[in-house]
């Protein structure tokens, strides 16, 4: 039986609300007010202080990424040991912060962080070196990592789940060490999920401008924060959609590595 | 051993790391001072005035329905999709598959924006898609579609063809054999899927941010809008309590699956206690939505939408005029002038009444933005006290398009405790003693003021040099900031975080209240002197209305009422008059004539020099 017309609905919402956007997007980046057409919303990234929020942001969803990636695997390395039940729950255990406002959340870390926060509170009781963190691009990044944390876990966890216990009792009984068996077979094995956990973290990162707002004190400007103040403050969709189109064109750059283990059947989130 | 016990420590700190700021947020939810920098004993005092606060419930049973609906809408086209999609040759299925990793890939800003535009254009022909409610439910759909197809995907790809053949084979018609075949199979996908859409959507603010219209808030939009001045406690204890009531049904559930595990097949007694979690749950949610949503009959009553400064209007007053008149306020609120204009500007939403100073009502009346007032429609306005009436005509020469509301000075506020010496001049800015100890305003007309003022110059310059100096200035401030902030310097200053903050005069007075530390003083350079007026777009939809909420606004008691709740000045006299003697003779809410005659009032200076100030600030802030 013929079900492909099941999936018209959504190719008519697709073009409607995915691509036609898209194409706004496109016609405004390539105009100026008065409707002629321009490169210069484009070429405006290169000025001095865009390429600089560019470059931080880079830099900034980089350095989240990797630590993301660093933190991730053990952990979902540990989850996998665990019988199915304990680690059901444990992977709910990630989902359930969400369920409080992500701007809650990230506010939360200001009274953290905070100079006369809790956490110099505690190390002070203590006797310890305080940390001035606050309002630094390390801040930052450690916003983006508590945030998009559960991105990457949940899809390593995912990859891991999926390989066969034998494949890797086989390794073993070939003679491999340990060692030999992660990079070998269960580190190769778990690339896709691992790739689609840095897609799922790195996107974000380069592109937020909430985290850089509340945790950075508006004193750091990611490439974000500038599209959001040419939409909201500047008045210039020109020229931010301009930025948008670069931005796109950036991450889709980017990414392009991961086509590789790009796998259609999706290896996804859950 | 040890590896369990290394194993364990790791978990154990990944769950600290994620669940610090929650318990901080429980916590604050106890707290009974307003300000989150400091503790001021435990109450339950925010849990009775959530109940109480409409906007808050409002905006609770917005995003649930929000939810709610992109959820359901998304599981069914995902789900249909996915089967579709299942059915396709290869090709095809790549393709599918590439559109809808878009939303995925894309960044959540340029899906946000590129919806914005695409509904405002929209709207144009079908007013459908005025920005509102149903652009936020749209927009959620489709950010959520694709969650849904990749949940189902791959269970499809694990159900076996031959089942659902057989059962044709068996006579079943093909609507019966996929109910009773596939959908079983790939059911725990859809949940999954419908979950995760939940969830997203309930989390989202980016998206919503870009596509909402006037009036309508989700939690994360109003929490937004809220950091700025302060989150109300009530939204701490709201979210405690919804995080405590998902984690009860998780545990319920979770209890329930072990249950399950020892027995292999669920009992009777186990799938009850399921169903009944579940039913609890979704009727909690509809609850909610319907509390919110009162009945369709109060969007066919008159009302007017109101457009004001975040935290600058005693809600009651509003409570207070819809009961009298039985017009409805949809009340929204902004942050600075410059996030405001180009919202009116852009004809998005349209707004009756607006609240934007001096300087940027003389740019609005100069683009032919604004209707004129009948004041016929006003009589309290003979409250207004002359001077100001006199001194609004620097913006608006015939004093023919606004209504004084509330005015006062820029200057400094310092903490006693931390800065020993007299504090007088802009210089102390400039200090290298107060390095990461002072919190300047995110706002370029605010802040260029402060430099130019300290240089000897006009703060309506446009003068390159005298800007470019400006600019060197503030750069070179730069590593004593703390901050580029709006109205947080109120809670880090009653929090000790900092020792010295560029703040307007009326919070003064509400950080005096709660930190006695404090002391505000306008430097003998010379600062800002202000003025908001409500005025009236021109494309209002009910200017009767709108003139009506002026009058109300302008009578005696109701400007005590607002001053009370804001603690900024009144330019109405009859009010004044009404306020306790101390307050009247206090410098920082009503300053003599000696601190007013240094000070200077902004005016707009075109679009070419605000794009050169843009420019300027922009380059200090990503040094």
């Amino acid at each position: 039986m013929n079900k492909k017309w099941l999936s018209y609905p959504y190719g008519l919402w697709m073009a409607a609300f995915i691509i036609l956007p898209l194409l706004m997007i496109v016609y405004y980046g390539f105009t100026t007010k008065d409707g002629s057409f321009t490169f210069s919303n484009l070429t405006q990234i290169a000025y001095p202080d865009h390429l600089k929020a560019l470059g931080l942001s880079l830099l900034l969803a980089v350095v989240s990424t990797v630590i993301c990636l660093v933190l991730s695997y053990p952990l979902a390395m540990i989850l996998n040991k665990k019988s199915m039940n304990q680690a059901s729950f444990i992977v709910l255990i990630f989902i359930l912060p969400m369920w409080m406002n992500f701007l809650l959340r990230t506010l939360a870390w200001q009274n953290l962080l905070e100079n006369n926060g809790v956490i110099n509170g505690v190390l002070s009781f203590f006797h310890l070196p305080q940390i001035h963190i606050i309002n630094t691009p390390a801040a930052i990044v450690l916003g983006m990592i508590y945030n998009f944390l559960p991105f990457m876990v949940l899809p390593i966890y995912n990859s891991l789940i999926k390989i066969d216990p034998e494949i890797i009792h086989a390794a073993y009984d070939l003679g491999a060490t340990p060692v030999i068996a992660f990079f070998r077979i269960i580190l190769p094995l778990s690339m896709p999920g691992v790739v689609s956990g840095i897609t799922m973290v790195f996107v974000p990162a380069m592109t937020t401008f909430v985290i850089s707002d509340l945790l950075g004190g508006s004193k750091v400007l990611l490439i974000g924060n500038v599209i959001e103040q040419e939409f909201k403050q500047g008045y210039n969709w020109h020229v931010g959609s301009g930025m948008s189109l670069v931005l796109m064109a950036f991450i889709l750059i980017s990414m392009a590595f991961t086509v590789k283990y790009d796998d259609t059947e999706g290896t996804g989130l859950w | 051993m040890v590896k369990r016990f290394i194993e364990k420590c790791y978990l154990a700190m990944i769950f600290i790391l994620l669940y610090a700021p929650i318990v901080t947020l429980i916590v604050l939810s106890f707290n009974r001072s307003k300000s989150r920098a400091k503790w001021g004993g435990f109450t339950f005092q925010w849990y009775v005035e959530m109940v109480k606060n409409e906007q808050i419930i409002r905006a609770l049973s917005t995003t649930l329905l929000v939810a709610v609906v992109s959820a359901v809408v998304a599981t069914l086209i995902g789900t249909a999709a996915a089967i579709g999609m299942n059915a396709m040759p290869k090709k095809k299925r790549t393709l599918m598959m590439a559109g809808t990793n878009i939303p995925m890939m894309n960044a959540d800003i340029v899906t946000g924006i590129s919806l914005m535009l695409l509904f405002i254009r929209l709207s144009d022909v079908v007013p459908f898609f005025r920005l509102g409610l149903a652009t936020v439910i749209f927009a959620h759909i489709t950010f959520n579609i694709p969650y849904v197809i990749l949940s189902v995907l791959p269970k499809l790809k694990q159900t076996n063809r031959s089942m659902y053949e057989a059962a044709l084979d068996l006579g079943a018609t093909p609507l019966a054999a996929f109910f009773k075949v596939v959908l079983p199979d790939i059911m725990p996908g859809v949940v999954t899927g419908f979950l995760l859409a939940f969830t997203m959507s309930l989390d989202d603010f980016i998206i919503t941010h870009f596509t909402k219209g006037a009036g309508v808030d989700t939690l994360s939009t109003k929490i937004y809008s809220e950091v700025r001045k302060g989150i109300k406690p009530e939204i701490y204890a709201l979210s405690a309590l919804m995080f405590t009531t998902v984690l009860l049904l998780l545990f319920l559930i979770n209890k329930r699956g072990e249950e399950k595990k020892e027995r292999r097949i669920p009992s009777a007694a186990a799938l009850r206690v399921k169903r009944a979690v579940y039913a609890v749950g979704f009727l909690l949610l509809l609850l909610v939505i319907w509390i919110g949503y009162p009945g369709k009959d109060e969007e066919k009553q008159e009302q007017i939408v109101v457009y004001n400064w975040g935290e600058y209007m005693d809600p009651d007053v509003i409570t207070q005029f819809e009961k009298e008149t039985g017009i409805k306020v949809v009340y929204e609120e902004f942050e600075t002038n410059e996030i405001m204009y180009p919202k009116v500007k852009s004809g998005a939403v349209a707004y009756d009444l607006v609240c934007p100073s001096d300087y940027m009502i003389q740019r609005m009346i100069g683009e032919d933005m604004l209707a004129k007032i009948n004041f016929d429609n006003i009589p309290n306005y003979k409250n207004i006290g002359k001077s100001y009436i006199d001194g609004a005509k620097s913006f608006d020469p015939k004093n023919e398009y606004s209504v004084p509301y509330i005015w006062g000075t820029v200057g400094i506020l310092y903490n006693k405790k931390m800065v020993k010496e007299p504090v007088d001049s802009w210089d102390i800015l400039w200090d290298p003693k107060y390095k990461d100890q002072i919190l300047m305003q995110d706002s370029v007309r605010d802040s260029f003021a402060v430099a130019l003022k300290k240089l000897g110059y006009s703060l309506n310059s446009t003068d390159m040099d005298e800007l470019e100096e400006a600019k060197n200035l503030l750069l070179r401030q730069k590593p004593n900031v703390q901050a580029y902030v709006i109205d947080q310097v109120r809670d880090k200053m009653i929090g000790n975080e900092a020792a010295l903050g560029v703040i307007y005069s009326g919070e003064a007075i509400y950080v005096q209240k709660e930190n006695p530390d404090i002391d505000y003083v306008v430097p003998k350079e010379g600062s800002n002197l202000w003025l908001d007026c409500w005025v009236i777009p021109k494309n209002c939809k009910n200017k009767e209305g709108a003139e009506k909420f002026l009058n109300f606004l302008c009578r005696p008691e109701i400007g005590v009422m607002n001053f009370d709740y804001i603690t900024y000045s009144t330019p109405n006299e009859a009010s004044r008059k009404l306020l306790p003697e101390e307050i009247q003779k206090n410098p920082i809410a009503f300053p003599g004539d000696d601190i007013i005659s240094r000070c200077e009032t902004f005016r707009y200076l075109g679009e070419e020099a605000d794009a050169y100030y843009n420019k300027l600030w922009r380059s200090i802030k990503s040094k």
